[in-house]
């Protein structure tokens, strides 16, 4: 009743506006509908790129770091990479930021279109890659031509074609690239040494706070963890550093592959018909062949229980094909294959973790003021390991890898998050490895809560998880054509289905390996904390009793001293000793050695395990023969 | 020299002994230095049917640099015998806090710096290890501790020659008990007992009722827990002037702990029980019965706590507390769960306790 009423009131109305009746109007405000340009939504919405204030020069130097090791792992090329920050006018704020690479480049006529439309990627296929959305350096470029009148400047070598410059500016309004200027580069003005390459260099307003400074060194040394085989230069106002190349294996390549059917839902399955258009292929036979782990034989059953009529297979419509798609669903499948993910490996992460980079700001006060040079410095840990799962999280195949390094230089707990090969710097308290770590206890080091605090007493951690105290490096990658973030700013990962559980085992499964290394490590500790001990103790014996009594107080120290060394290593060889006769502790001793053994691929760079396992094999020696309590040894 | 002064120079022969075995141990035999101790506490305390109190047992430890929890306390023990010694070469004397004081230092490096004690009780058990290892009391290296027992009554003391006669007729103060003890005689005492309350609130209420005049008595207290110079002082009293001694406690846990502090020694004090301990005293009140026995009103009575029913129960597995009377004590106590303070007894008056309980409870017993 109601609405009849209305219609015939607004039929009223319009034929009164018609006949330009005077009559009080309603107001109505008159919505239009339009179409907005990817790039105006990205200008509009920057922060779904991360591109917010602070983070602008943060978020630039992660999409061109990461477009640039793309393009050189698609090729297998060993990445060299330099990366320019400097200030071009401090008044206004202006950056140049530049990058150049050895990848695989752009063809040029495709240059602009790439650097400039949103929304447009060579990436869109179903394998791990760093970048995936077609956004990160059209961002660059698009707050480049809003924000300054500087063009942004283009090298690019790709492979049968010479090298091309262009000045290329966005058309934010349609998402289309403006090029101002195209040339073909001689040789003698070359910016691109390599066989391809590419180059980007733009100017950004931007402001950069110490802290997001921080985070820039952060992000540039721990991608040169996971990437021990880049070569990157990183120059700065303060001073230029190289993260060396540290090894030649590269992992290999992710490689496309099918989806898994679990996956499927109504537009994958229309889109895998629609490619079989013009071959007059069946569903069965499109299925198959469309979908990893579906045979002729499953894709058959997966039909016939839907109870689908022999037609054309683009014949089907909606109502059919969502039965497929819910049958699918409730199918048991074989675990997707892992082909197109890329983990770090154990050698690889190996060899970033032994050789781990810190950059380190002096600052030096000379005649003319303050100046700050900035250096990298590698922290050695004693020892490392590796564990990795290979697991499926909500029907996505997903790999973790976990590593650890322990002692040596590295002297405080840190924990490093990585994503299909993106070091995670913010939201870390969100993040499920935080939850993963407090979760698992370290007794499965075979150390205790006490033992760790009395060695560790002087460690100030806000935190009181116990594994905080140790000088400990603990790292996490999360490999999946999706990972589980939280939020759109890709910086923590959620607990998502089974991946907590797989994580916790894979740090338990390392916690145990390390186990006995790490009950070493704390002796070693216990015994320097002894030795400190008694330095500090002893001058206070001394003068008591040369006090009290006539004595050489020089000759008493010295003695005393002399016997307290002796008394801590002693004990050492005794606790070996007794490690060693554990048969079970051996076995695993063995284990430990070979992987330590196996990681040295490229010798040298691991010395310090085989000096390690060398030093545990002569005491092992020594033990035989100083089974006495030192206090006997060296009373002769 | 004075027979003092020999004492003196016995202790500082002691400690030298002491310092010469550890450099000893390190310069010429080569070893980590120990100091045998006897164990102190509940495991190393044993009731002595023939003595009627604790006393120590056979148990030692070993506190030798060989473990780093060890290392700082044996350099505390070794700086505290010294600082110990230097203030008997120079015939001084010392509070337990002078001594905290006079061995205050910083430990390590600017890295690692720490406090040579992380507060007074570190020093005080510093103290105690020398007392055990020198087997000296403490009051004979001159330390003391702050005195807090008080007496009233007719008793003369004489600290170091000045004559103080503690039965001050105002009725409105007590003499403190001195902690010097080695300077301390009893010159007279023309009481017929002594009467020993848990606190001086209390002592201080039935002083002023004119206690002392009537029943000729002396009143003493430690303050709560009773340092040594009050219990050797009641010690002397009973044994050396031969006068009985009475106490009375709050009726709770810790009351009764105190009290037979005074009759049957404490465990870490076990040691030095034969100072101590006076086993002829009797404990009268309060008891638990008497809550119940005077009608206490409810109001004044308070609701036993968790910590004063686990106390009671710890009380009640210990070996020495077997005795019958201790036994119903302690049960009816964790039966009724309600403790009482002497001071609830007001409520009936303020005169009630010192003119109506307490006569009571000592005609009870004989004593009057």
């Amino acid at each position: 009743m109601t609405s009849k009423v209305t219609t015939e009131v607004l039929e009223k109305g319009t034929k009164q506006v018609k006949n330009n009746l005077q009559i009080p109007q309603k107001q109505i405000t008159k919505i239009r509908y339009d179409k907005k340009a990817e790039s105006e939504f990205f200008v509009d919405n920057s922060a779904l790129a991360g591109f917010t204030g602070e983070r602008i020069l943060y978020m630039s130097v992660r999409e061109l770091i990461e477009n640039s090791l793309d393009s050189c792992e698609i090729n297998h090329i060993l990445p060299v990479i330099h990366l320019r920050l400097k200030q071009l006018d401090p008044l206004n704020d202006l950056w140049t930021i530049s990058c150049k690479d050895n990848g695989v480049g752009i063809p040029s006529e495709k240059v602009p279109v790439a650097v400039c439309s949103f929304l447009t990627s060579g990436k869109y296929v179903e394998k791990q890659q760093r970048g995936l959305f077609g956004v990160g350096l059209k961002m660059i470029a698009a707050f480049s031509t809003k924000d300054t009148d500087h063009p942004l400047r283009v090298w690019s070598k790709s492979e049968e074609e010479s090298e091309y410059y262009f000045d290329l500016r966005t058309d934010i309004g349609t998402n289309k690239p403006i090029t101002l200027f195209k040339k073909n580069v001689k040789n003698d003005e070359s910016q691109l040494e390599y066989e391809t390459g590419f180059k980007v260099e733009a100017v950004l307003r931007a402001k950069l706070s110490p802290v997001t400074k921080n985070k820039i060194y952060d992000y540039i040394s721990q991608t040169s963890i996971v990437n021990p085989y880049a070569r990157i230069t990183f120059e700065t106002d303060d001073g230029k550093v190289t993260f060396k190349r540290r090894t030649e294996i590269m992992p290999n390549p992710s490689r496309e592959v099918l989806p898994h059917p679990s996956d499927m839902d109504l537009k994958t399955l229309k889109k895998a018909i629609l490619n079989f258009m013009n071959q007059k292929t069946t569903l069965q036979g499109i299925l198959s062949n469309s979908f990893q782990k579906m045979s002729n034989d499953k894709a058959k059953e997966i039909i016939s229980k839907a109870g689908l009529p022999v037609k054309p297979a683009d014949k089907y419509d909606e109502h059919e094909l969502i039965r497929v798609v819910n049958i699918c669903k409730h199918t048991k499948f074989q675990s997707p294959n892992t082909d197109h993910l890329s983990p770090i490996g154990e050698k690889i992460l190996t060899v970033g973790m032994t050789s781990e980079y810190s950059i380190i700001l002096n600052k030096e006060t000379a005649n003319s003021g303050t100046q700050t040079q900035l250096s990298a410095k590698i922290l050695k840990p004693a020892l490392t390991a590796y564990s990795s799962r290979i697991c499926v999280v909500t029907n996505r195949p997903t790999i973790v890898e976990c590593g650890i390094a322990y002692g040596g230089e590295i002297q405080s707990f840190k924990l490093f998050r990585f994503a299909n090969k993106i070091p995670l710097l913010y939201d870390e308290g969100s993040d499920v490895a935080r939850e993963v770590i407090s979760e698992v206890g370290i007794n499965k080091m075979g150390i205790s809560k006490k033992e760790v605090k009395e060695q560790y007493s002087h460690v100030e951690t806000k935190s009181d998880r116990t594994v905080e105290y140790l000088p400990i490096h603990i790292f996490f990658h999360i490999c999946s054509t999706k990972i589980p973030y939280k939020t759109a700013g890709k910086e923590s990962i959620a607990s998502e289905g089974d991946l907590k559980k797989y994580m916790k085992s894979c740090l338990s499964d390392l916690y145990r390996k390390v186990s006995a290394q790490i009950r070493r490590e704390l002796k070693l500790k216990e015994d320097e904390n002894k030795i400190r001990l008694y330095k500090h103790y002893i001058p206070f014996i001394v003068n008591a009793i040369s006090e009290s009594i006539k004595i050489d107080s020089k000759r008493l120290s010295n003695a005393f001293q002399n016997l307290a060394e002796k008394y801590v290593s002693g004990e050492f060889t005794n606790i070996t000793k007794q490690i060693f006769l554990n048969s079970d502790q051996n076995k695993n001793e063995e284990k430990i050695k070979k992987t330590l053994v196996s990681n040295g691929e490229d010798g040298n760079k691991l010395s310090k395990f085989d000096t390690r396992t060398n030093i545990l094999k002569s005491s092992n020696k020594i033990k035989l023969t100083k089974v006495e309590v030192p206090r006997k040894v060296t009373k002769k | 020299m004075s027979p003092k002064d020999k004492r003196h120079q016995e202790i500082i022969n002691k400690i030298r002994k002491i310092m010469k075995n550890v450099g000893d141990d390190v310069l010429v035999e080569g070893i980590m230095p120990s100091l045998e101790i006897p164990k102190v506490g509940y495991d190393n305390t044993v009731w002595s049917d023939e003595k009627r109190m604790l006393t120590i047992g056979n148990k030692t430890v070993q506190i030798g640099p060989n473990s780093s929890k060890k290392i700082p306390t044996f350099a505390q023990y070794l700086v505290m015998a010294n600082a110990i010694r230097k203030l008997l070469d120079e015939e001084m004397e010392s509070t337990i806090r002078g001594m905290y004081y006079a061995t205050l230092s910083t430990v390590g490096d600017e890295k690692n710096q720490q406090k040579f004690w992380s507060g007074q009780d570190d020093s005080d058990d510093a103290i105690k290890a020398i007392e055990l290892l020198t087997n000296v009391p403490r009051e004979e290296f001159a330390v003391t501790s702050k005195p807090k027992g008080m007496i009233s009554g007719p008793i003369t003391l004489s600290v170091g020659g000045d004559l103080i006669d503690c039965n001050l007729g105002s009725r409105a103060t007590s003499q403190l008990i001195p902690t010097n003890i080695r300077d301390l005689e009893i010159v007279n005492v023309k009481a017929d007992f002594v009467m020993v309350v848990e606190k001086d609130t209390v002592l201080n209420n039935i002083r002023k009722s004119g206690f002392i005049q009537k029943y000729n008595a002396i009143l003493l207290t430690g303050s709560g827990e009773p340092d040594r110079a009050t219990r050797m002082m009641v010690k002397m009293l009973n044994e050396k002037w031969k006068k009985p001694v009475v106490i009375f406690a709050d009726a709770d846990p810790w009351g009764l702990g105190i009290a037979l502090r005074y009759k049957i020694g404490s465990e870490s004090l076990s040691y030095d029980s034969d100072r101590l301990v006076t086993p002829n005293s009797k404990v009268l009140g309060m008891m638990f019965s008497d809550i119940d026995e005077y009608n206490i009103p409810k109001v004044a009575r308070l609701v036993a706590t968790q910590e004063d029913l686990n106390r009671a129960n710890d009380m009640k597995k210990k070996p020495w507390l077997q005795d019958k009377r201790w036994k119903r004590e302690l049960n009816l106590f964790l039966e009724h769960k309600e403790k009482c303070e002497l001071d609830a007894f007001f409520k009936y008056g303020f005169k009630y306790l010192a003119d109506t309980y307490l006569p009571n409870k000592l005609r009870e017993a004989g004593v009057i």
